[in-house]
């Protein structure tokens, strides 16, 4: 089976938003307010050595979400994508500290600090629940995987910065633009 | 006068490169374009920035700590609690089918010494019913999907981590006003003297054979035993406390997400040494000690009990005249 990863180029992101908006529109039905899946966060803005990255779960082999969760709410897909099942999380929060790249979100429910349920990127891939069902719809937004298509927010990517698909196919599209470019040690490593 | 503007543009155009050759050699100076390996590199290093998102932490894209707090969490500190509660409670129930328990020499005297007020005691069980569904509940988030889940269906597991955290949350409040009163008011008889050293070195007179049977070392108002457990209990007890506010109360506090990590673990292994104390503490004084269960309920005690384990305590009121009886 194929292993499910995503890759940004940051020599092609150019900051247009345009995976985020891809994704709140694809997604639409399970965002609650001021969520977003993904995000596009942009380092020495303005400065010498700006770079722009598009960050979403980033479907760990070794998930440190999966480990912390004391639910054990989350699963691994045979494609390698990390799914998690909304009726079972307890709003802990655990894995949105365990989380190197903040993909968990929580929306805001009931008083002082208490969290809802978590809600990320599923790579387009739906839940638990029966695929195409109203069920995943309402929580956990679209599953093209099941249709036998890619992310949305990779599909849009103007400038194909950001890629999704088996690790080893983004991985050898990656190597020979970098190849391309002939820059030493331009490659992410 | 070409010529002229041809020489001094050559010359501003080695200048120039001659400039970034040298900033080139650099690896640590930015370039227009940054390289990869660079770019990973301050990504790695925690580095943040601009993004449209309002979200939580979200201008960092990568946020580095050290990854064995998971192992930590899976590997030790959840069978630790789990040892900490049914390992406890199996060497007592071992220990007393061996050993036996502690009885009343001379029997119930059937007058009781007036020990706890009854402020005491509800500050008592307002920290003590709490501590155990804390407890129980802490065991179920901490351990439950490494022992329980298992064993139990989709459902029911469900139902029974969510009901634990919600209780655990609800929990922490009675609980840390109870640990704070406790540990303020009582510290006063818990300061450790002399003959608690002797206390241990019979290990309380509560062994039953060989050459500590028969022994009844000196106790105050509180035994040795009484005083480790009270400093245990006051000690982790604010640890837990301190970390359990940061992880109920995130938005409260904003601690970072590294810092919540680490008061997950500190507040994982203050509940370890509280358990264990805890079960040690129940058994002492429902099945060990007989007729000291009686101290948390009226809040007296019996005059055979009080000469007994604590000697010094009902010398020095039977002395000073604060010694009082129930009517």
């Amino acid at each position: 089976m194929a292993t499910m990863k995503f890759l940004c180029d940051t020599k092609r992101c150019i900051e247009c938003n345009g995976c985020v908006t891809a994704c709140k529109n694809e997604n639409d039905s399970a965002l609650e307010w001021g969520i977003q899946r993904r995000r596009v966060v942009t380092i020495n803005d303005g400065q010498p050595g700006e770079a722009s990255i598009s960050v979403a779960c980033m479907h760990c082999s070794d998930a440190p979400c999966m480990a912390v969760c004391p639910a054990n709410c989350f699963y691994r897909t045979e494609d390698g994508i990390v799914l998690h099942n909304k009726d079972a999380c307890i709003g802990c929060g655990y894995c949105l500290y365990a989380c190197p790249f903040g993909a968990p979100q929580f929306p805001k429910k009931g008083a002082f600090g208490s969290r809802g349920k978590m809600d990320k990127c599923t790579f387009c891939a739906g839940g638990p629940e029966e695929n195409h069902s109203e069920a995943e719809r309402q929580k956990y937004g679209s599953n093209r995987i099941a249709e036998g298509k890619l992310p949305m927010c990779a599909e849009l990517c103007a400038t194909k910065a950001l890629l999704a698909g088996d690790a080893e196919v983004v991985s050898s599209i990656f190597r020979e633009r970098v190849a391309y470019r002939g820059a030493k040690n331009a490659a992410w490593n | 006068m070409n010529k002229w503007f041809k020489h001094i543009g050559l010359a501003i155009a080695l200048l120039f490169s001659a400039v970034c050759l040298a900033n080139g050699g650099d690896e640590q100076a930015l370039q227009p374009q940054a390289s990869d390996a660079q770019i990973w590199a301050q990504l790695k290093d925690g580095a943040t920035g601009y993004t449209t998102s309002q979200s939580e932490f979200h201008a960092q894209p990568i946020n580095t700590y050290d990854l064995r707090v998971l192992e930590l969490r899976s590997d030790w500190l959840a069978p630790a609690l789990m040892a900490a509660l049914f390992g406890m409670i199996i060497i007592f129930v071992l220990f007393i089918k061996v050993n036996g328990i502690s009885k009343l020499h001379h029997g119930f005297s059937g007058k009781l010494v007036y020990r706890w007020s009854k402020f005491d005691v509800s500050i008592h069980w307002l920290g003590a019913i709490p501590c155990l569904m804390l407890i129980l509940t802490g065991l179920t988030l901490l351990a439950g999907r490494f022992f329980f889940q298992p064993w139990l269906g989709e459902g029911i597991w469900e139902a029974i981590v969510y009901g634990a955290k919600q209780i655990h949350d609800v929990m922490a409040i009675p609980f840390m006003i109870g640990w704070a009163l406790m540990t303020v008011l009582w510290a006063k008889n818990q300061l450790p003297k002399m003959y608690d050293v002797k206390w241990f070195l019979v290990v309380g007179g509560y062994i039953n054979f060989g050459p500590f049977k028969g022994k009844h070392p000196d106790a105050g108002f509180a035994n040795a035993g009484e005083k480790m457990w009270f400093w245990a209990f006051a000690l982790f007890g604010l640890i837990i406390s301190a970390s359990g506010m940061l992880l109920l109360f995130p938005n409260l506090f904003e601690p970072s997400r590294t810092l919540s990590l680490i008061a997950l673990v500190l507040h994982s292994v203050s509940a370890i040494v509280i358990c264990a104390f805890s079960i040690v503490h129940i058994f002492m004084a429902t099945v060990m000690s007989e007729g000291g269960m009686e101290c948390m309920v009226s809040g007296y005690c019996d005059e055979n009990w009080a000469t007994q384990h604590h000697n010094l305590w009902y010398d020095e009121i039977k002395a000073n005249g604060t010694l009082k009886y129930k009517e």
